[in-house]
């Protein structure tokens, strides 16, 4: 029984992740639940687990509306899905550190779009704050992925 | 042929209802194929070619919807909740830790709070019977030169929920929505009466409302005591700034108070908003510095949508 539940929890616990760093939204260090960016980039592109995509582009969705900025993250994992299953000349899956460079990508350019969306000091530094944070995040966050059954 | 007797028979229907599956649910089947194998690239190519097709459409979806979204918002409605639910349940060790923190600390501040309120209050009851005065003295003047205010009927308390303020967005997240009564454009409050912001969109249990600091914040107000009127807009982040004065020679200063004007017809006049710091920025609450606040129901509400 226990072993059939840890089992179990093993297999969701990618899914697991992604809503409790939604839910978990607090001022300054997460807000908008938008660390959950993380595990919906690592288990969509990194490490693809099987029908994490359409819960993946849910959260984006969901992270867009508590953020007030409608459908930008979604668009920005649909842009990132449709190049990443075009080409073949770059493997994030077999990227080093857990893909972490391509994660930069991603949530740079977005934060980038957001810091030219309003040009203020207060905004960039904000958002440069994010952009670090994001990514200092992105490898603790991942090496969660040794406890994952797939 | 089939033997319709015994085990054989219920064998070659599941062989062929396992066939039937193995067409219908193809794309699903190829995941666990390999990843050199042709299918799988096939099954790749579709799901990118779906993405790719996905986000054009929600690119003109965003352009068309502006500022309403409907079906954004409404599909949010009905997720959300869901979410929320889940979330509360997989957070729930965390969150009760939290709390208990919290409460650990507002117990130890109610002390010194308390004492610092009496004093407040002392203060407060002093100054009551010369503000009774002047409030009768003014609306008596107000019904001699026929000024009609709109006056809130009914108010709703509610929790702040969550505090989105990321980006150049502060938004934030009320637990009271449709069911309670509460509707897109109402206008919230702090418990002392300052505004907070707006409801932007509202949910059957929840509503999310614009702050005074989001920069999409654009509303009219007034220097108390005088007939210059502005627009306050905020700066994304931490504060507001007050511009487009109709008296283009007027400068701010330190210490005038704000408060909202009808003239775009958007918020009902007369709520206090705050002091000004400088010449253009304003001390207005920020949605981290409260946890609950009220949602004003005014008579006409016509008037502010």
């Amino acid at each position: 029984m226990i072993y059939n539940i840890s089992l179990i929890l093993k297999k969701f616990l990618p899914f697991l992740i992604t809503l409790f760093l939604w839910r978990l939204s607090v001022y300054f260090w997460n807000p908008g639940g938008i660390l959950a960016l993380i595990p919906i980039f690592y288990w969509t592109f990194v490490r693809h687990i099987k029908g994490f995509t359409w819960f993946a582009l849910l959260f984006c969705f969901l992270i867009d509306y508590r953020c007030n900025l409608p459908l930008f993250w979604t668009c920005m994992f649909c842009l990132f899905y449709a190049i990443n299953g075009f080409q073949n000349y770059i493997d994030i899956q077999n990227m080093d550190n857990n893909g972490i460079r391509a994660f930069m990508l991603f949530s740079g350019l977005g934060i980038l779009l957001l810091i030219f969306s309003c040009l203020t000091w207060q905004n960039f530094i904000n958002n440069v704050w994010l952009f670090i944070w994001l990514n200092v995040l992105y490898m603790p966050i991942t090496s969660l992925n040794k406890w994952t059954k797939q | 042929m089939p033997c319709h007797v015994g085990c054989a028979y219920f064998d070659i229907i599941k062989r062929k209802i396992k066939f039937l599956l193995n067409i219908k649910f193809f794309a699903f089947k190829v995941l666990y194929m390999t990843r050199d194998k042709v299918s799988y690239k096939i099954t790749k190519f579709l799901k990118s070619a779906l993405a790719a097709v996905a986000l054009p459409v929600f690119i003109i979806y965003i352009m068309i919807a502006k500022p309403d979204y409907t079906i954004m918002n409404g599909l949010a409605h009905i997720v959300l909740p869901v979410a929320h639910v889940a979330g509360d349940v997989i957070t729930w060790p965390i969150r009760v830790i939290g709390q208990s923190a919290h409460w650990i600390r507002e117990t130890s501040k109610l002390r010194t709070e308390n004492e610092e309120l009496r004093v407040r209050l002392d203060e407060a009851l002093a100054n009551k019977n010369a503000c009774d005065v002047a409030i009768l003295e003014n609306q008596k003047l107000e019904r001699e030169i026929d000024i009609k205010r709109t006056t809130p009927y009914k108010s709703v308390i509610a929790d702040i929920q969550f505090d989105d303020s990321v980006f150049h967005h502060n938004t934030f997240l009320i637990n009271r929505g449709k069911k309670h009564g509460l509707e897109k454009g109402m206008v919230v409050v702090s418990f002392d009466n300052r505004l907070i912001g707006t409801i932007i969109d509202c949910g059957s249990q929840f509503c999310r409302v614009r702050a005074l600091t989001d920069a999409e914040t654009n509303i009219a107000v007034r220097i108390t005591g005088s007939d210059i009127s502005g627009f306050l807009h905020g700066n994304g982040k931490s504060g507001a700034y007050i511009g487009f004065f109709n008296d283009s020679e007027f400068i701010g200063r330190k210490g005038l108070k704000i408060i909202t004007s009808n003239i775009s017809g958007i918020l009902p006049s007369g709520i206090y908003i705050g002091e000004m710091i400088n010449e253009k920025h304003v001390d207005v609450i920020k949605p981290n510095q409260i946890s609950r606040v009220m949602v004003l129901k005014y008579d006409d509400q016509g008037s502010y949508k």
